[in-house]
């Protein structure tokens, strides 16, 4: 089911430390594909993303304000899907300060002290969200047939 | 051509990835990768897409053929991404499905330090199984480890 706003099961989500995967396009149409720390809940229709050292992310969003994120749910066995809006950039503030703590407390359980450093908090707007249920487990695929593709 | 550094990051310790294209109006798409294989030329690379992350695949590489591939082994962070153009899409062979399954066992060991009670068949499902095969002529290389050199272009190397 795709809805407009982010619901509260995604909460617990954006909050499980697993880095989200964030695809956005140049104005020249090359695809870029990042990995990023932290997605943060602004509120129902609007998230920010931590700015740290994607460049051209950064660029991109700034040529043509479409993203996508893709979060990783392991407890809910499904992928979340965003489709945002880049709205606008903050260098202070609420939640430029809620995301700073929280970034330092990713870098210093995975051990990157030092190396994640917010430089602004980036607010986007919520287009479109979508659960994507994890196919049931049954086994390594070489155990069954290989399936077909297109 | 992908160098041998780089290659062997990808056969022997390289556990997630994810591939990023885009339509005709611009707006980006992701789609997850369970696996990875390198062409024996080290100039293509086929990556295995899982059936839920199949749609507007296809129909954007046919319309524009740009495909970006992120690569990283967790939790080491080491990352790269591979940027390049559509050459084609075809079933799952027996082979690829092997490959895939190698990842799936990888990407697991890395993450039960960090997960010791998750259930292993949640783990396992985070790497699907394949449902297609998209080859692509590898045409830039971008390192993107956390880091000061995040971003940098590694192949072509930028002329000084």
């Amino acid at each position: 089911m795709r809805l407009t706003h982010l619901p509260p099961e995604i909460r617990p989500v954006l909050e499980n430390g697993i880095p989200a995967v964030m695809v956005t396009c140049s104005a020249d149409g090359t695809p870029n594909t990042t990995v990023i720390s932290q997605v943060y809940y602004v509120d129902e229709t609007h998230a920010a993303l931590s700015f740290q050292f994607f460049s051209k992310t950064i660029r991109n969003v700034r040529e043509n304000p479409r993203a996508y994120v893709c979060l990783a749910d392991l407890r809910g066995h499904a992928s979340w899907v965003l489709q945002l809006e880049f709205q606008r950039s903050e260098t202070e503030g609420p939640v430029f300060d809620t995301m700073d703590m929280q970034i330092e407390a990713i870098a210093s359980m995975t051990g990157m002290s030092g190396i994640f450093k917010l430089r602004a908090a980036d607010i986007y707007r919520v287009l479109s969200v979508e659960k994507l249920p994890y196919p049931t487990w049954t086994g390594a695929s070489s155990d069954d047939q290989a399936s077909t593709g297109a | 051509m992908i160098p041998g550094k780089i290659i062997r990051f990808l056969e022997q310790y390289a556990n997630v990835a994810f591939a990023g294209t885009r339509d005709r109006d611009l707006v980006p798409y992701g789609h997850r990768v369970c696996g990875w294989s390198v062409g024996a030329d080290q100039r293509t690379m086929t990556a295995f897409i899982p059936e839920e992350f199949r749609p507007k695949l296809i129909e954007s590489l046919q319309e524009n053929g740009e495909l970006a591939v992120t690569v990283e082994e967790f939790p080491s962070h080491e990352t790269y991404q591979f940027k390049g153009r559509y050459i084609r899409d075809r079933d799952v062979l027996h082979d690829d499905v092997e490959i895939v399954d190698r990842i799936r066992r990888r990407f697991v060991r890395s993450l039960r330090p960090l997960m010791a009670h998750a259930p292993e068949e949640a783990l396992n499902a985070f790497v699907a199984k394949p449902s297609l095969a998209v080859e692509f002529e590898v045409l830039e290389i971008y390192l993107q480890t956390p880091g000061p050199g995040a971003g940098s272009r590694l192949i072509p190397p930028i002329e000084k």
